[in-house]
């Protein structure tokens, strides 16, 4: 008889409450894909789980395979949550991330590619967080399901970007910028396309350097917000759904402003 | 499928089931204990619901369960204003109030902020908390909502909010269960205790 335990890497992206003290916990593993497993009795505050299986923990963990629902046997911590814990804006970020593996990976299915994008972010945001991590992430998400916007030659006429035409436009519905003659999507600034060439071409480390500066979080660069609108406008038009903590999120900035 | 029991029995059963933690069987079991109740104690139950739902609402001020326009806590003229503890459901005040160390006053939030969910500031007691602290003298809110995740976000996003104020916002400590081992502590709880800890002679 084959083991019905099975041991994993995962990190948690969400959790339920369920009855008095459980919650069901739902986590990206290395292994087995997004996995959903009851944890009993982590609600009470004598749990031997206690704040290990939180959104964002970065977790070793043993499964026993139930009929239904699987249940979390042990937990190990890898890179606790605490370090993204105390800071509302790499909270909230996180949160967003985890929110948008949640609607495009589906259950039980193996991501090993985006499970380590996403131990990759949460490194981001711990060591250091900008407002260009999230977009950046769902941006190289999407080019990890193949739907990479393209940046390079007008998706109308194929007209490659010189100085006669220059790109001015991006319409994700067609799936990529567009010269001036071609132009019926929304208005795109030569900074912003900079930026989303270098998150998408491999220069990301580059970019997240120039977008962090210690201490402060840069909101207010208009390129970094720019890029921000599109990599979000291109998720929610991909997965066919808003994204929730993104939308609240937006009104923070909003507030924090003002 | 045919129902077993006449119809009010089903009836009731159903209801039952509906309550929280009430699967089939126990709501079978409470049902057929009701029948074999007196009239007069089915009476009493039917009544105590009854008057709980139509004379219990919200406190004006802290939306606590209250009986009048304020709760027993918000009326009583000893207890300190000028500290607010800001907690999640009436539920939560329970438990802070059998620790007899707070003597202060209560805001209840009606939820907590989850981002994921799509519940925001906006779904909760946010802004009448803003105006209680503008409007009553107050010199401290303490963040009373649960260390979880959900908790977090929504104890920073009111510290932030109450910035502008000049008053101090505190967080409960976090730390070790008493009569808990320190070797089945995980490592989220035990950092913060270590963080948060205090001289012996204190």
């Amino acid at each position: 008889m084959t083991s019905r335990l099975y041991r994993d890497e995962a990190v948690v992206i969400r959790s339920y409450k369920l009855g008095e003290a459980d919650r069901i916990v739902v986590m990206l593993t290395r292994e087995n894909g997004k996995v959903r497993a009851v944890a009993k009795g982590v609600r009470k505050t004598h749990s031997k789980f206690g704040g290990r299986l939180e959104p964002l923990s970065h977790v070793a963990v043993q499964i026993h395979r139930g009929t239904n629902l699987d249940v979390v046997n042990q937990v190990e911590t890898i890179d606790s949550s605490g370090r993204m814990f105390g800071d509302l804006d790499v909270m909230t970020e996180g949160l967003a991330v985890l929110e948008a593996i949640d609607q495009l990976v589906p259950d039980r299915e193996p991501v090993p590619e985006i499970f380590r994008m996403l131990v990759g972010v949460r490194k981001t945001l711990a060591e250091r967080p900008s407002a260009l991590v999230v977009p950046a992430f769902l941006l190289r998400l999407l080019a990890s399901e193949g739907v990479r916007p393209e940046l390079d030659r007008c998706v109308v006429c194929g007209e490659v970007e010189s100085e006669s035409t220059p790109l001015v436009a991006i319409d994700l519905e067609r799936g990529g910028v567009q010269c001036r003659g071609c132009r019926s999507g929304v208005g795109v600034t030569s900074g912003a396309l900079a930026l989303l060439r270098d998150v998408l071409d491999g220069r990301l480390g580059e970019a997240l350097d120039r977008a962090h500066r210690p201490g402060e979080q840069v909101l207010d660069d208009p390129v970094v917000v720019e890029v921000a609108s599109i990599a979000t406008r291109a998720f929610e038009f991909h997965v066919e759904r808003r994204l929730r903590s993104v939308a609240i999120f937006e009104r923070h900035d909003a507030r924090s402003d003002s | 499928m045919a129902s077993t029991y006449t119809l009010p029995v089903q009836n009731l059963i159903d209801h039952l089931g509906r309550l929280p933690g009430i699967g089939p069987r126990s709501a079978q079991r409470i049902a057929f204990h009701l029948l074999k109740l007196p009239a007069e104690d089915v009476q009493r139950l039917t009544q105590a619901i009854t008057d709980a739902k139509e004379r219990v609402r919200f406190c004006s001020q802290c939306f606590n369960f209250a009986e009048d326009d304020l709760c027993p806590i918000c009326a009583d003229p000893r207890r300190d204003s000028s500290v607010i503890c800001v907690v999640e459901e009436s539920r939560d005040i329970i438990p802070l109030e059998r620790t007899g160390e707070f003597k202060g006053r209560y805001h209840v939030l009606l939820g907590v902020m989850n981002p994921i969910e799509g519940i925001g500031p906006d779904q909760l007691k946010m802004r009448e908390l803003v105006m209680r602290i503008g409007s009553e003298d107050v010199r401290e809110v303490i963040v009373c909502t649960n260390p979880n995740t959900e908790g977090e976000v929504t104890a920073q996003y009111i510290g932030r909010l109450l910035k502008p104020f000049d008053i101090t916002v505190t967080r409960p400590a976090s730390g070790l269960p008493v009569g808990g081992d320190l070797e089945y502590a995980d490592e989220l709880t035990l950092g913060r205790a270590i963080s948060g800890r205090r001289r012996l002679d204190d």
